[in-house]
């Protein structure tokens, strides 16, 4: 990958913490403490041209990591760069202004596209916004852009519902790719799809990144699809990072049983592979984000547990030079051995 | 499990006559006639399923696998649909031509069924306990009293903690995984003899998916119940499936056992749906290999075979004459031209076998403390 991870990073997210109120109305927060801690002081970086991994269960935070990130909602402690700059500090041009650099593919390409615009509206729209070019010359970049995601440069004029899951996330993908950003934040972009069609959105993503260098977060809840895309990979755990490191070295030598779990979880087109690999199964869900358990937050599930664990959060630590884990135990689970096909 | 006055027999207590199937569809075509034309939703669908069985379904958004489900659970709504050709035969006795009284006592009582969405498919204003009892009270003649305690142990079965407490509350309150075990413990309630699981864990996270994987097949080895699992993914069904029946637009395309899907497969839309899965750890990073285009409309199919548009090894002869099935000796069959062509067979996607890296020694399976329960 084209990815530079020395220089200045294009993003810099710096001990975030995103908290809600857990009561909604005008009184939430005066008389009530109580908070849902949805984003707990979290940081990486991502380098220009980067595809960025962020990984974890519902509810795990990922995705407000992502909004905060944009500024769709605003953060309750820790400061966000992009370019140097801190993004909770931007006044409303200073924002407009970021959000020409930074654009979003959502989840659901049902819900994303408003189904009284045409295509040609839809993918214009963030040109027509930001001023770029005459009318002529945004429905000749839609045209092209149709092109480059694989639709046909005829179906301008059609409306969402003419096109199919894939097609339509095609068509958010366009969108994002108007006005040429630097940053580009994917939640769950393929989650809605068969796996048929993910794979062809994919490496849709991969091809117009190496065209036109952007950079990615790339949010998923399913360890294969990010590992495929990513250079780097994190993996959240209920607010938390709990692992981070290049995307090799997190899918062979997982140092967090959180992410031992994850990767034993996915399931394998190969029956005799699938039959002879080591597995946790995790019990129960995830608890609630409400009211967090103490000390490291992963040890109500966690198959190695020890006392300590119950009492002191864990440090995000740098194991390996690149590669951090919270864990007091840390070491590589042997389900290594068996399922890694390598 | 006490039986209680019901005016019916049990269809599953009755003895598999000599030589039949538990389940044994056959040749089942199912149109919708709509203002667009007829839409071939499922078309020539034959396969048989024994107690203890799993059959895995797999194929795209529209290939006609719930269809079919539906078809055999008589859920689905004549007009518009319309059953074209074909028999159903559940322990001999012909679903098609049962009355709808006939199919109620059928439904839920000797084939359940469990949904893609628990939150659409359980009731949000009634009690879990109420939902999980129904089919006993309607079933079995239990009353309200005894439906609930059977729920409670029910819930307790499925490894729902607290039990007491979780059986008074309401859908809302229980999580996306604990939901789906609510549906299974639902779909247990009655001790059917075919549980059609249509995508169970394609809502859940990948860590709730094994589990509820897992659940189904311990509770498959306690009741010796068939599971029919429809899903899109093929590596859902890898561990769990004994045959597979890969679905294309509204037909079968491929079926066989699972080993014969996976290591010997026949049709270049299974290979399809094998590399388009991502690869775990791979050394270098390939492209994905993904089914280019989009499955083709039911109601205008491609003359010819209707993978034919999107199949990388398409010759003319695809594009005009409909493939046959061609069958192996042990019954694997394949709907493709070249199906037993030893030179076309090469282009098959290598696999842990033809790779020769067959891993060995006994799996660890560790399974967490049951201490997480969500608040």
């Amino acid at each position: 990958m084209a990815s530079n991870t020395t220089g200045a990073p294009l993003l810099k997210v710096e001990h975030l913490t995103k908290e809600f109120p857990a009561e909604a109305g005008m009184l939430a927060g005066r008389f009530s403490k109580r908070v849902v801690s949805a984003v707990n002081d979290v940081s990486f970086e991502i380098h220009a041209g980067e595809t960025f991994g962020l990984v974890g269960e519902s509810g795990c935070g990922k995705s407000t990591t992502g909004r905060t990130i944009m500024r769709l909602t605003n953060p309750t402690a820790g400061k966000v760069f992009f370019e140097g700059k801190d993004v909770a500090q931007m006044n409303k041009h200073e924002l407009k202004d970021l959000r020409r650099e930074m654009q979003f593919i959502f989840q659901d390409p049902y819900a994303s596209l408003n189904p009284r615009m045409t295509i040609g509206e839809i993918i214009s729209e963030p040109m027509t916004i930001h001023g770029v070019g005459t009318k002529e010359e945004r429905m000749k970049t839609v045209r092209e852009l149709l092109d480059v995601v694989g639709l046909n440069p005829e179906h301008i004029n059609r409306y969402p519902h003419e096109f199919s899951g894939g097609q339509r996330q095609r068509i958010g993908i366009a969108r994002a790719f108007a006005l040429h950003p630097k940053l580009i934040i994917c939640d769950e972009p393929v989650s809605a799809l068969d796996v048929s069609i993910q794979a062809q959105v994919l490496n849709l993503l991969k091809d117009l990144q190496k065209q036109f260098g952007t950079a990615y977060l790339f949010i998923a809840h399913d360890l294969s699809v990010v590992q495929h895309i990513s250079d780097r990979v994190a993996v959240m755990y209920l607010g938390k990072m709990v692992e981070l490191s290049d995307w090799k070295t997190l899918y062979t030598e997982p140092h967090h049983p959180y992410t031992q779990s994850l990767l034993s979880a996915v399931p394998v087109p190969d029956p005799d592979v699938q039959k002879s690999r080591n597995r946790i199964i995790l019990a129960g869900d995830p608890p609630s984000p409400l009211d967090p358990p103490s000390g490291c937050r992963f040890h109500t599930r966690c198959p190695i547990a020890q006392a300590r664990c119950s009492q002191e959060q864990p440090e995000f630590r740098e194991i390996k030079p690149g590669h951090f884990c919270a864990c007091h135990c840390a070491a590589p689970f042997p389900i290594k051995e068996s399922h890694i096909d390598l | 499990m006490a039986k209680k006055h019901t005016n019916h027999t049990d269809l599953k207590e009755k003895p598999i006559p000599e030589g039949r199937h538990l389940l044994e569809v056959d040749n089942l075509k199912m149109f919708f006639h709509t203002e667009d034309g007829i839409v071939h939703a499922v078309n020539g669908v034959s396969y048989t399923l024994d107690r203890g069985e799993t059959l895995g379904v797999v194929g795209e958004s529209g290939s006609g696998k719930s269809v079919t489900a539906m078809t055999i659970m008589g859920l689905i709504d004549m007009p518009p649909g319309k059953i074209e050709g074909g028999h159903v035969y559940y322990r001999g006795e012909s679903l098609l031509d049962m009355t709808e009284e006939q199919m109620q006592h059928i439904r839920g009582n000797d084939i359940a069924m469990i949904f893609q969405d628990p939150m659409t498919s359980l009731n949000p204003v009634y009690k879990i306990g109420h939902q999980v009892g129904e089919g006993l009270r309607l079933h079995r003649g239990y009353s309200k009293k005894e439906a609930l305690q059977r729920a409670t142990e029910l819930l307790d079965l499925v490894g729902i903690p607290e039990p007491e407490k979780r059986v008074n509350e309401y859908p809302h309150q229980f999580s996306g995984g604990m939901r789906q075990r609510a549906m299974i413990a639902m779909a247990l309630s009655c001790d059917p003899d075919i549980l059609i699981a249509d995508e169970p864990t394609t809502a859940l996270d990948v860590t709730i998916q094994a589990q509820i994987i897992e659940l189904m097949q311990e509770m498959q080895e306690k009741n010796g119940n068939a599971i029919i699992m429809i899903t899109h993914d093929l590596g859902v069904v890898a561990d769990m499936a004994d045959k597979i029946m890969v679905m294309y637009a509204g037909r079968p395309v491929e079926f066989g056992t699972a080993d014969e899907i996976f290591y010997e497969s026949r049709h270049p839309y299974t290979w399809g749906l094998i590399r388009s899965i991502p690869e775990q750890a791979i050394d270098e990073k390939k492209p994905l290999t993904p089914i280019h285009g989009n499955p083709p409309s039911l109601v205008n199919l491609p003359k010819g075979c209707p993978f034919a548009p999107r199949c990388p090894y398409a010759v003319d002869i695809c594009h005009e004459q409909e493939p046959v099935h061609i069958t192996t000796e042990t019954g694997h069959y394949s709907a493709c031209h070249f199906a037993d062509d030893p030179e076309f067979l090469k282009f098959a996607p290598d696999t842990s076998r033809s790779r020769g890296k067959i891993a060995t020694g006994t799996p660890e399976t560790i399974q967490t403390k049951p201490t997480g329960g969500e608040a």
